[in-house]
This record gives C-alpha cells, sequence and structure tokens, in this order.
C-alpha cells in the first residue's frame, strides 16, 4: 500500500523531505497534544498549523529561489520551533503569553534571515556599504547609554514604543560583516577600531555576557585570517587583564562568580537561580517529566537565561545532550560553508557567523550547567525575545548567502568546464539527480 | 604559519570541543549529583507535586508504619509521641526544618517522580489520584527508641546532645540511626525552635568533630603498617612528652610508665601514639586516615554524610604529634567513625551505609531492592586482626569496661576528645566498637557533646544498643 502512495513516493530519494516532514509532524502533534491539556486551548491548535507551516516556508519553500543548505535551515528552524513549544508548555502552566509571541519572533526571523540572504547574494559593492552599516551600528549600540533601562545588572535596552529592543544582538550582524571585510582586505586598523569602539560600550552597559562573545570571536577570526599566534595571545592576555578588571568593577560580576562556586551557600538570594535549575535538570532525570509536566516555572528567568534547563526537565538530559549535539551540526555545517567559500571575505563572515552561534551557545549552556558563571545571554533560536532571535536567524541568513553563492560558483564552474551543453543534466539544479 | 582552512578546521574543532565539554560535564554532574541536588530539602517541586500526588509510606525493617499520608495529604507519623521522636532525624519533618531525611532524600520515590509511563497512563485511566512509591528503611525504629531512652535516663548523658548509629558490618545496612535531643514532627514548638542545642541539627551525619582516641584505632593500623616490629618497641609516657615546646598531656594527667602498644591501646595513652605518630610522619598517618575514608567526598546513594577531614594545611610537628590521638582539625562525624569500627570488625573492608532496604509501587511491585556494595578496603586483614585483638582488650580490661554484656564478645574504643563549642573548651565523649560475632555482625558508634568521658558517658549507653540486640535481634 506504502509504495502506491503518492505521500511514499514523493519523500523516496529526498532525505531533506523526510527530515522537514519529520520535523513539521512532530511539532504539530505537539502542539495538537498540548492543546488538550486542561481546558480545550485554541492557541494551542493555533499553533499546531502555524508553526509546521512557518517551518515548511523557511525550509521547503524559501530555498526553491536560491541554493539554500536545507540541513543547516532545518536545524535552525527546529531549534526555533522548539523554543516555541517549550515557551508555550510553559504558558499553560503560568498563565502568561510567550508562546504566541515566540511564534510571532519567529516568523520575524525567518524575514530577517531572509533579508541576510539577499545582503549577502547581492550586494557586490561593500567599500561604500560597511561604512554605513559600521556607522549606524555604533549609533543604535549607543542608544542604551542616552535612554536605556537596566535589567539585572547590565544597562543594555532600549525601549521604543513598548517594544523594548536589545541593540547588542543586532550589531552582533554588523560586526562580523565589518570585522570579515576588513580582515579579507588585510585591513588592520578599521574593524580593531570598530571592534573596540563595541566592546567599550558593552563594558560601559556592564553587558559583560554579550561583551565577552564579541571579544571572543573578534579574537578567533583575527586567529583563522592571519594566524598570527603572537598577537591572538597577546589578545588573550588583554582579554583575561580586563576580566580581572570586571571581577573587581562590577559588584554584579563578583557575585555570579561567588555563587557559581557555590551556589548553594547563599540559596535563598543570589544562588536562588542555579540552584533551582540544577533541580529542574535533576528531576527531569534520563527521559523528563514529559512535555507540559513538571514545574519549570520555578524557575527565575526561566523563559530565557534557563530554557535550557526547561527543555531538559520537559525532555530529559538525554534530549538535552542531543539538543547540544545539533548545535554541534550546526557548527560542522557553518564551518563547512566557510571551507568552500571562494571569496575570503565570506568565508571569514560564514565562519565569524559559527564562531558567534557557537560561543554564544557554549556560555548559556555551560553556564546553565554550572561549567562556567552563569551570565545572561540567550539560548540561540531557542531563548523568549524577539531581538535575540532576529539576530540569531540573521546569522543564518549570513551563512545561507555565502552557501547560495558557493553554490553558485559550483554551477557556473560546471557550465564553463562543460561549455553550457546540456542544462537539464547539471546536478546542482536539480536535487533528484 | 598554517594555511587557512587548517586553522578553519582547528576554529571549528575549538568550538565543537567546547560544546562537548559542556554535554559531558552536563552528564557526568546529573549523574554523580542529580539526586542530591533533586533531593535538597529547598526543591519546590515536593511541594507542588504533594498536591498532585499521594505520598507513600516509610515503613522501618520490621513493618512498623513510621510515616503515612492522610485524606486530607498531610503527612502522618506513629501515634505513640515517644516512638515518633526517636526516628525524626531519619524521617524529616513536614517543614524541611531536618535536612536529607528519608521523607526528603527519597522523594523521588515516596511522591512518584519513579514511576513509569505504563503505570502513570494506567492510574489516569482509572482516573485515581497518583500513589507515590512506598519505602522500606533498614532502621528498627524501636532499636532507636531504646537509644533515646538510654540517652535520658542516665545520668552522665541526661539533657546532653548526641548521636548514636549502629550499622551492620557485614552489609552495611544501619539499623540505628539517632541524634539527640529530638523534638515531636507532630507538633513544634517555639522552645524547640528557639533551642540553643539546635534540635534541628542531625549530629550523626552533619556534626563533623574531633574523633579523639576513637582515632587511635587508625593511628595503630597505620603503625602496624608502616613500623617493623612495632608490637614489641617499649616506650615511655612520663604525661609530659615535649613537642616544640607543648606539652602532651593524658587524660586525667596519667602517667603509664614503660608500655607497649596493646597496652597503650587498651589505656588509651595520648604520650605514646603521639611519639608513634611523630615515628609514622604526617604522609604516612595520612596515607592511612585516607584508606579508611577521610578526606574523601562521601556520594553514598541512600545517604548524604558530611565528608571528615585530616588536615593538610599548617602540619607543624606538634599538631602531627596531637594528630596521633585524633585531635588537631582532625573532623568526623559518628556515622564514618561507626565505619571505621565496622571495617575493623569486617576484616578491614569497609561497608557503603544504607538507609534503604526496598521500594515498593503502589500495586506492590518491588522497583528496587537494597544491594551490598564495598565501600573501600581500608586496611589489610591481618592488621584488622591485630586491632580487633586490641579492641576486644580495651572492653574486657581496658577504658571501655561500661560496654561489657554478659554473653557477648564486645570490642570497642572510647574517645574523650577536646573541642570547642560556643568559644568554650569542652570535652566530647566518644565510643565505637562492634560485637565480635558473626550471630550479631552490628558495629556501634556513641557520641555524646561535652560528655567528659568515653568510657564513662558514651559506653553505657552502647551497652545499653548490645543488651537490646542481643535480647530482640535475630541470629544471622
Amino acid at each position: 500500500m506504502s509504495r502506491s502512495s503518492r505521500f511514499t513516493k514523493s519523500l523516496r530519494g529526498r532525505p531533506d523531505r523526510k527530515l522537514v516532514s519529520a520535523i513539521m509532524l512532530f511539532f504539530f502533534s505537539a502542539f495538537f497534544l498540548l492543546a488538550f491539556k486542561g481546558e480545550l486551548n485554541w492557541q494551542g491548535f493555533m499553533l499546531a498549523a502555524v508553526v509546521p507551516l512557518l517551518i515548511y516556508i523557511a525550509t521547503m519553500w524559501l530555498p526553491r529561489f536560491f541554493p539554500a543548505d536545507k540541513l543547516l535551515l532545518s536545524i535552525a528552524n527546529f531549534l526555533c520551533a522548539l523554543g516555541v513549544l517549550v515557551l508555550y508548555s510553559t504558558d499553560l502552566i503560568k498563565g502568561t503569553n510567550y508562546g504566541m509571541q515566540q511564534a510571532v519572533y519567529y516568523g520575524a526571523g525567518i524575514l530577517a534571515m531572509l533579508f541576510c540572504i539577499l545582503l549577502v547574494r547581492y550586494i557586490r559593492y561593500w567599500r561604500v556599504f560597511i561604512y554605513i552599516i559600521a556607522v549606524c551600528a555604533l549609533g543604535l549600540m549607543a542608544l542604551p547609554l542616552a535612554f536605556g533601562t537596566e535589567v539585572y545588572g547590565a544597562t543594555n535596552w532600549i525601549v521604543i514604543s513598548g517594544i523594548s529592543l536589545q541593540p547588542s544582538e543586532i550589531v552582533k550582524l554588523a560586526l562580523l560583516l565589518v570585522l570579515s571585510y576588513y580582515m579579507s582586505r588585510r585591513r588592520f586598523w578599521p574593524w580593531l577600531i570598530f571592534a573596540v569602539l563595541c566592546m567599550g560600550v558593552l563594558m560601559f552597559q556592564a553587558d559583560l555576557g554579550t561583551a565577552l562573545i564579541y571579544y571572543m570571536t573578534t579574537l578567533l577570526l583575527y586567529y583563522a585570517s592571519t594566524g598570527n599566534l603572537w598577537m591572538t595571545g597577546l589578545g588573550l592576555l588583554g582579554g583575561a587583564g580586563s576580566a580581572v578588571y570586571g571581577y573587581f568593577k562590577f559588584a554584579h560580576v563578583k557575585r555570579r562568580i561567588a555563587v557559581w562556586r557555590n551556589p548553594w551557600m547563599d540559596f535563598e538570594n543570589t544562588g536562588y537561580q542555579i540552584v533551582q535549575i540544577l533541580m529542574a535538570i535533576a528531576s527531569g532525570g534520563l527521559f523528563g517529566m514529559g512535555l507540559g509536566l513538571g514545574y519549570p516555572t520555578i524557575i527565575p528567568v526561566y523563559q530565557t537565561d534557563a530554557i535550557f534547563a526547561v527543555i531538559c526537565e520537559q525532555f530529559g538530559i538525554i534530549f538535552g545532550v542531543l539538543v547540544l549535539c545539533m548545535y554541534g551540526i550546526l557548527i560542522l555545517r557553518g564551518a563547512f560553508i566557510a571551507r568552500n567559500a571562494r571569496r575570503s571575505f565570506h568565508g571569514l563572515l560564514a565562519l565569524g557567523a559559527t564562531i558567534m552561534l557557537g560561543l554564544q551557545t557554549f556560555v548559556i549552556i555551560g553556564g546553565v550547567l554550572k561549567l562556567i558563571p552563569l551570565t545572561g545571554v540567550t539560548m540561540p533560536f531557542v531563548s523568549a525575545g524577539g531581538t535575540s532571535m532576529v539576530s540569531c536567524m540573521g546569522l543564518i541568513g549570513l551563512l545561507q548567502g555565502v552557501a547560495t553563492v558557493n553554490q553558485d560558483d559550483l554551477t557556473y564552474d560546471y557550465e564553463v568546464s562543460h561549455n553550457r551543453a546540456d542544462e537539464e543534466s547539471l546536478p546542482f539544479a536539480n536535487p533528484d539527480t | 604559519m598554517k594555511p587557512l582552512h587548517t586553522r578553519f578546521r582547528l576554529v571549528t574543532l575549538f568550538l565543537i570541543g567546547l560544546l562537548l565539554l559542556a554535554g559531558l560535564y552536563g552528564v557526568y554532574s546529573i549523574t554523580v549529583y542529580g539526586n542530591r541536588w533533586f533531593a535538597s530539602s529547598r526543591n519546590l517541586r515536593y511541594r507542588e507535586a504533594k498536591s498532585e500526588v499521594i505520598a507513600g509510606d516509610i515503613i522501618d525493617r520490621n513493618g512498623v508504619l513510621l510515616a503515612t499520608t492522610d485524606a486530607q495529604g498531610e503527612r502522618v507519623y506513629q501515634a505513640d509521641k515517644e516512638a515518633r521522636q526517636s526516628v525524626v532525624h531519619l524521617i524529616g519533618d513536614r517543614d524541611g526544618n531536618v535536612a536529607n531525611g528519608v521523607d526528603s532524600f527519597d522523594a523521588s520515590y515516596l511522591l512518584g517522580f519513579e514511576t513509569t509511563l505504563p503505570e502513570r497512563v494506567l492510574t489516569l485511566i482509572k482516573g485515581e489520584q497518583r500513589h507515590g512509591d512506598d519505602v522500606t528503611v533498614t532502621v528498627d525504629s524501636k532499636l532507636n527508641t531504646v537509644i533515646v531512652r538510654a540517652f535520658n535516663t542516665h545520668v552522665r548523658t541526661k539533657d546532653k546532645s548526641g548521636a548514636a548509629v549502629v550499622m551492620n558490618y557485614k552489609t552495611g545496612e544501619i539499623v540505628g540511626f539517632v541524634s539527640v535531643p529530638v523534638f515531636d514532627p507532630a507538633n513544634i514548638s517555639d522552645a524547640v525552635k528557639a533551642d540553643t542545642r539546635h534540635p534541628f541539627w542531625n549530629r550523626a551525619t552533619q556534626s563533623t568533630l574531633p574523633p579523639g582516641s576513637t582515632f587511635k584505632i587508625i593511628t595503630a593500623s597505620s603503625a602496624l603498617e608502616n613500623l617493623e616490629d612495632i608490637e614489641n618497641r617499649t616506650f615511655t609516657c612520663t604525661g609530659a612528652t615535649q613537642v616544640m615546646g607543648s606539652t602532651i598531656t593524658d587524660f586525667g594527667n596519667a602517667q603509664h610508665g614503660q608500655l607497649q602498644l596493646p597496652k597503650a591501646f587498651r589505656v588509651s595513652c595520648n604520650n605514646t601514639f603521639a611519639q608513634i605518630a611523630l615515628l609514622l610522619g604526617d604522609n604516612a598517618l595520612r596515607r592511612t586516615a585516607e584508606n579508611f575514608g577521610f578526606n574523601d567526598n562521601f556520594l553514598f546513594r541512600d545517604i548524604v554524610v558530611e565528608n571528615s577531614t585530616y588536615p593538610t594545611e599548617n602540619r607543624t610537628l606538634i599538631e602531627l604529634a596531637w594528630s596521633g590521638d585524633g585531635q588537631s582539625q582532625i573532623a568526623a562525624t559518628p556515622m564514618h567513625m561507626c565505619m571505621v569500627a565496622a571495617a575493623i570488625a569486617n576484616n578491614g573492608v569497609m561497608m557503603e551505609p544504607r538507609l534503604l532496604s526496598r521500594v515498593t509501587s503502589p500495586e506492590g511491585l518491588v522497583r528496587l531492592r537494597m544491594t551490598l556494595k564495598v565501600y573501600r578496603r581500608a586496611v589489610s586483614e591481618e592488621i584488622a586482626e591485630i586491632i580487633r585483638g586490641y579492641m576486644l582488650d580495651t572492653v574486657s580490661r581496658g577504658t571501655a569496661t561500661a560496654a561489657q554484656v554478659d554473653g557477648l564478645s564486645i570490642a570497642g574504643k572510647t574517645g574523650s576528645a577536646e573541642s570547642s563549642l560556643d568559644g568554650r573548651d569542652v570535652t566530647h565523649a566518644w565510643f565505637v566498637g562492634f560485637i565480635d560475632d558473626a550471630r550479631y555482625p552490628y558495629a556501634v558508634c556513641v557520641f555524646v557533646e561535652e560528655g567528659t568521658s568515653g568510657g564513662g558517658a558514651a559506653a553505657p549507653i552502647a551497652q545499653a544498643i548490645f543488651r537490646y540486640i542481643q535480647a530482640y535481634f535475630p541470629f544471622q
């Protein structure tokens, strides 16, 4: 029967379709089931339709227009949808409205990704454009200094007519563009000045988790582009120095370090969050409490910082490790794209985006697991929040932009070597062969 | 300088390495510490879970119901006040004042966190409220009552704080587990909360104290391990050995004159053991102490025990000399000292202490049954044999005669440990020992805060325990 089914036939020999169908089915059934938890919940039915649709649009429909890397797309979209799912399940426990919000952000993230793909693919004259980006980015970055609000010890938010924004998230994209543009042209000072200015503002705002990610990305990208070990080592030393300075300068850094070393000492106050995180992960055990079950909302800031603990409590540590593996595949795929790039600008851009995603994942998941002190950075794709979603999907957009250019180059090579003889047999245009 | 793509690969490897590190660390810490994090009395999940799940029962080794849940979901303890008081540190109380009682440490069973998916689905279909698992502990609650009564009736322990642990040295099962003062879990009065003796504190597992002369078991083991022909060497006790300008004194300022190791052990001569410690040196003594579990991170499956310490800093000769007598920042819990005596009794093999006998699901399915586990080999069989002889001697004609029981061969060691409490100099009383009889394989540790003399205050309590075991425990 299955042989004759049109659906199974359409899957044969198309691993990307199988993967995406499985992901869509997973989320459809998850939301559908959650809708029946407690009272019948219309939001669940809506999300059961909307989320798989968004996944389909981003991973199957968009790549019709340019040859994107589908594996990378599928994983990023899985993680985004997982964020919506987990947030929606906590909504049912606590009566909040993060799930729907996150679904909207997810849509915005797909638009941001599209924008970045087009940016990398179609902008040819970066010489002037990069100036505009740099100036706009610095302006945006400085905005919270003028009228920002303090959240958990760091002043890195601005609120414009009810919508709150975290400029440092968006500027990440600009940082990568500026770094890779000037590094690929072997001009030292422009990118250094830009990076130092950005990090200066971040230090001034006391947003140290983000500053760490900016800093390490710059350093690793510098090493990758020049291979200059001496300067990289010098940079590391400087970073360690400023970390020590930060420890003595900012009270909230000192507190976080002390809490990291022994969270049980001051359980009632400063250690409360990490202790609750650890107990959440522990109560999930290997296989978790089950979707929509457990008590993850006890954890303070469960929706952003501690979302990995929520995942572990509901799905178990094994699933948590699998999520980590997905980030691993994301990194490998990103590195693959960077390696295949023909222009060093594109190569560094793709590698930079990969580094940034990898570091951010490590900083937050390492923090949640108490491997390193917990900082307030978001978990890429999964944490609640629009700016974070837009910037992470923007990073994927940059990667995909490079990937499409790579694919175009390959196609061009093929055409040249075959004198454009037989367009039907091009191996890359038609995935069936 | 490496080519571009090699550097790309290096950076990628670095990132993958970071994620791998996070993953491995996460899995490691969950497997090693997960249960402890979960069992923390600060875990708010219990309070949440209690509204959905009916907590299971706690039953002692003879089937006595120690804690159950009533129709309103409240925890109910034994009706008899004396009985429920004497197991309060074992079980814990409703408000979580006692740390790591069975009620909180085994909450993952009692509150049904270990229930399998099919079982959950089945109760869902039946439309019943979920029941947690029942937990059977290894403790004999009557023995606990006897111990508390002994503490309250003996002249030298009345109104004093202390602890007692009784364990089966062959299996590691804990059969008696008491910390005094006790309090009534059904009715916690303000007087209890304000009591300066801290009744909530579980002295058996949470108080680390200088073990005093009971530590001489370890010093003697170390001497037999490291010093040749030590049994025949003669020491001189002037009652005032000089080390670095300080004086080693003996209990009651005794002077034992010329004596050898067996006698020094029997009369608990501080001067001799200080000289032995100096002969051994710090490293040898520490190695033996660490073989007995000092400085180890105790991660037992059923029970949380504070770690014991043999100091590693500021090791001057006078500190070393006092270490031979179990002073000088050496600290251990009564639970650990009971394990030390148990190791000697069990031919040098230390068993992991166990408190959980079995876990049964509401349908009567046995989910978990106690398994034996060797914690470590503390000392060789030959040396354990020699020390056992010393300890038998100590009870028959040494410092611990107060622990004798007709018809049982008892081995033991007393201790009078100098310490400071709230700024005062005090002397705590210790007794560790065991029944040297395969039919009654039980080791005992009794600790009396400010008891002054191990032989006077702690040994009589041990005697009461041994008598109870002789009368009520079945032959094994």
